[in-house]
């Protein structure tokens, strides 16, 4: 009945404004209009909305659009206004002075001060999986008045702002979660009070949730959607038909779909497919060696695996084009990136000769030794395509490639938590700064049973000194020469091969518009985001 | 009549065989089922030979159709369809056949003991088969398989465990037909011990229904595999039809050639196996030989 309604009315709207706008359409599309709901499927569907104690683009990507933060990250790695209206930074680095807007209020109409960034950084510090490596730096937060926040560092912090952003620390009311409840089992991380665009209207574990435009957001006029609806996708299959029939409108990470669906998708008239978004997060993937087992010690090893794999043949045929190729630890969408390292084209000569000249030589089956491939479960085209194609590739150069397919995530954690694997695959998300994502796949004293920690057991003491510094480094010169250094190591010493960038797509209708406003991509607020027309399809 | 089962029973072997093979060989259906079986031997055993690509190997452009680069086209990756299924059969065959070893050896074993000694014996091994054949097949293999990760082993090992239940009671059922028959009398009359009686007397004369049963569960085994490798707990290190169809079938729409010939294969092997095993039934069942 209700809908019924919405639908009149929505009509009714809709039709006064084909009658006031004749006419006017081109110059009308570009403006904002309010109305439509989207319809967005999750393969990952979150099991709260808390991203202050979750890490993780599932709980992060609705979370953003539940609670606001100090700043948001435009499209080039800058924070811009957003709880904070202006800031100022003291010149030594260590204080940060943050000025909030007056008019923001929390879903149950509660003002926004600055107790409440105070409680949310001490929550985040304390209960985020980054915590220590975002906040570290930070000592406390004072509040000198009800809108004024003034962060108070022990040394510089390079990624503050970056940690600023919705992704990593929403603004939480205090006067909700600060109850004496212990924080992971909230009843509000169900059931949220949010500062941001959207509030929680609906919530069905496992199967849906919907969010609707909060009406009192600071912003005015915003958020344009009058709904976001997030349902949960059991079979990428379903997600491909919703797509290509229009039914589901936006489809982030891949949205579970096979890149070979993509590719079809991208062929209907209805659908953009974009690879922006991801460059905050990015997503690098590698084959990790467990420099514990005798093989891979020796160098020469590893760098000949690295001149075995054909890097175009992944991203080109394996992907269709929808990655790229990583040339080391960093993303090449992050402003440290440098590309003057050293590189290892596709040449089986020099690594059946490096095998030769580590002591491997080739026994009378062909093969010089035998060593396991295991894969983190859930990304087939990263990861179980890739197996596929290492093992016919490495046999070339005589190595006999065992798979070792995971039964499911809590096998393949033990197996490489456990130290017990001889290679893996698997990917890590930088965060946005190095120091947050990057710094603890390589610090020696990361070595920890926990996966995405330094796993491969690698330990380099003049690395280690090299991100101390860049960890403090404000200067942004500085800091990218630190981390060009960084780079030229990594890809001598290779604890890891660095296959490819995510393929990662973020597929939508023609007529959404603003869909991607941030490096974030789809972690961070939609309040921007628009039907042409106001409608929806 | 009951002078003539008695005379087909203690008939030389060789005459019993030559009989059988009139019985099988006179059945249409029966010969057909052993062509293809003939076929699929010849592939499993000389199809490598004859042609080596490396099924696991890129070796086309990815999702190219049958007949524009290599015969049966590639699958999403640029494999060889074609070679998948000429390797794939080798470990069909060899999971069909060592599963039904495993399960016959564990089968025969549990009906012997029940069958022969009765009592508490029997009482206490029929429950231990009715527990497991009250567990769902498939989801029993799956468990044991994702248990003990996935490898030829365990998927033998697996499709064994859940499978043997109807191979005992078959057995346990023909002994406890044959138990009071004078010939089993008689070796109990000139002091033949239990052991000889049960495995040198009584279980060649409880063969023939075994024989085909055993022949049906390659074609069950088979089946199993490919469900399993199609679940994706197949042996990643061992190319087989299962997988082929498992990891091609999101791709259905743009190749369905890379389901469907792994798919025509598996149904062409366990039709075979099939039709071989209805036509040794027909030819070892005694009272139907009377019948023509």
């Amino acid at each position: 009945m209700r809908t019924k309604l919405r639908k009149w009315r929505t009509t009714f709207w809709l039709l006064s404004c084909m009658v006031l706008t004749m006419g006017f359409t081109s110059a009308y599309a570009g403006t904002p209009v309010r109305g439509g709901d989207l319809i967005t499927g999750y393969g990952q569907f979150p099991s709260h909305f808390n991203h202050a104690i979750q890490s993780g683009a599932a709980t992060a990507v609705p979370g953003c659009n539940i609670f606001a933060s100090l700043v948001e990250t435009n499209t080039k790695f800058e924070p811009v206004p957003y709880l904070a209206k202006s800031w100022e930074v003291s010149s030594d680095g260590l204080t940060y002075t943050f000025h909030l807007v007056e008019n923001a209020t929390f879903h149950d109409g509660k003002p926004i001060t600055s107790e409440d960034v105070a409680f949310s950084f001490e929550i985040v510090k304390a209960n985020h999986s980054f915590g220590p490596s975002m906040l570290g730096p930070v000592d406390r937060v004072e509040t000198p008045d009800k809108y004024t926040a003034v962060f108070k560092l022990n040394n510089p912090h390079p990624a503050l702002f970056m940690v600023l952003s919705p992704a990593l620390l929403p603004i939480l009311p205090k006067h909700v979660y600060g109850d004496g409840q212990p924080i992971r089992k909230h009843p509000a991380n169900t059931n949220p009070v949010g500062s941001g665009p959207f509030k929680l209207a609906e919530f069905k574990p496992g199967d849906y949730f919907i969010l609707e435009r909060n009406p009192n957001f600071f912003r005015p006029g915003q958020p344009y959607l009058d709904r976001i609806i997030g349902r949960r996708i059991k079979d990428p299959n379903a997600n491909f038909i919703a797509m290509k029939k229009g039914d589901f409108h936006l489809a982030m990470f891949n949205g579970g779909l096979r890149l070979k669906q993509i590719e079809s998708l991208k062929k209907e008239k209805h659908i953009v497919v974009t690879s922006k978004g991801y460059e905050a997060i990015a997503p690098v993937y590698f084959l990790e060696f467990n420099l514990r087992k005798e093989m891979f010690k020796d160098v020469r090893v590893r760098q000949a695996i690295a001149y075995a794999i054909d890097r175009k043949f992944i991203t080109e045929k394996l992907h269709s084009g929808f990655s790229k190729a990583a040339t080391g630890p960093l993303h090449s969408s992050f402003p440290w990136y440098t590309d003057q390292v050293n590189t290892y084209a596709l040449n089986l000569e020099k690594a059946n000769q490096l095998l030769d000249e580590a002591g491997y030589p080739k026994k009378a089956d062909g093969y010089r030794f035998s060593a396991t491939i295991a894969w983190y479960p859930g990304e087939p085209d990263s990861m179980d395509t890739l197996a596929a194609y290492m093992k016919p590739q490495l046999k070339k150069v005589g190595i006999d490639v065992q798979l070792k397919p995971p039964a499911d995530f809590v096998s393949w954690y033990k197996h490489v938590a456990g130290w017990q694997h001889d290679m893996t695959m698997s990917n890590i998300y930088s965060w946005g700064d190095p120091m947050i994502g990057v710094h603890r796949l390589y610090l020696c004293d990361n070595q920890k049973h926990v996966v995405w920690t330094n796993t491969s057991g690698y330990c380099n003491k003049e690395l280690d000194a090299i991100m101390a510094k860049a960890s403090v480094e404000t200067d942004f010169a500085e800091r990218k020469a630190l981390y060009a250094q960084f780079q030229q190591i990594l890809t001598e010493d290779l604890p890891l091969i660095w296959t490819h960038e995510a393929p990662y797509q973020t597929i939508y209708h023609k007529n959404l518009n603003n869909v991607i406003t941030s490096v974030w991509g789809a972690a961070s607020p939609a309040d921007k985001m628009y039907w042409t027309d106001g409608k929806m399809p | 009549m009951a002078d003539d089962v008695k005379m087909n029973e203690i008939a030389a072997p060789s005459r019993r065989f030559l009989e059988a093979w009139y019985m099988f060989a006179s059945n249409k259906a029966a010969l057909l089922g052993l062509g293809l079986g003939i076929l699929i031997a010849g592939v499993t055993i000389f199809g490598p030979m004859i042609y080596p690509t490396d099924p696991f190997e890129m070796v086309g452009a990815p999702m190219s159709p049958p007949g524009e680069e290599l015969l049966l086209g590639t699958d999403f990756l640029g494999r060889d369809i074609l070679a998948g299924i000429v390797y794939g059969a080798r470990t069909t065959v060899l999971v069909g056949f060592a599963a039904t070893f495993f399960t016959l050896v564990i089968g025969i074993l549990i009906g012997v003991l029940a069958g022969f000694y009765g009592g508490w014996v029997e009482n206490l091994l029929m429950r231990v088969t009715e527990f497991f054949q009250v567990l769902p097949a498939l989801l029993l293999a799956m468990v044991l398989v994702a248990l003990f990760s996935p490898s030829l082993y365990t998927i033998i090992f697996a499709i064994g465990v859940v499978s043997w239940t109807p191979v005992a009671r078959l057995t346990r059922a023909e002994f406890l037909k044959i138990k009071e028959r004078e010939f089993v009398m008689a070796e109990r009359a000139i002091g033949a011990t239990n052991w000889s009686i049960m495995w040198k007397v009584m279980l060649p004369n409880a063969a023939p229904p075994l024989i085909v049963a055993a022949t049906l569960g390659v074609g069950v085994a088979i089946l199993f595999e490919a469900a399993l490798s199609f679940l994706g707990l197949g042996d990643p290190n061992a190319f087989s039809w299962g997988y082929m169809i498992g990891a091609s079938r999101d791709f259905i729409w743009d190749t369905w050639w890379a389901v469907t010939f792994p798919g025509l294969a598996i149904f062409v092997t366990v039709l075979s196996i099939s039709l071989i095993g209805d036509g040794l039934n027909d030819a070892l069942n005694p009272k139907l030989r009377l019948v023509k």
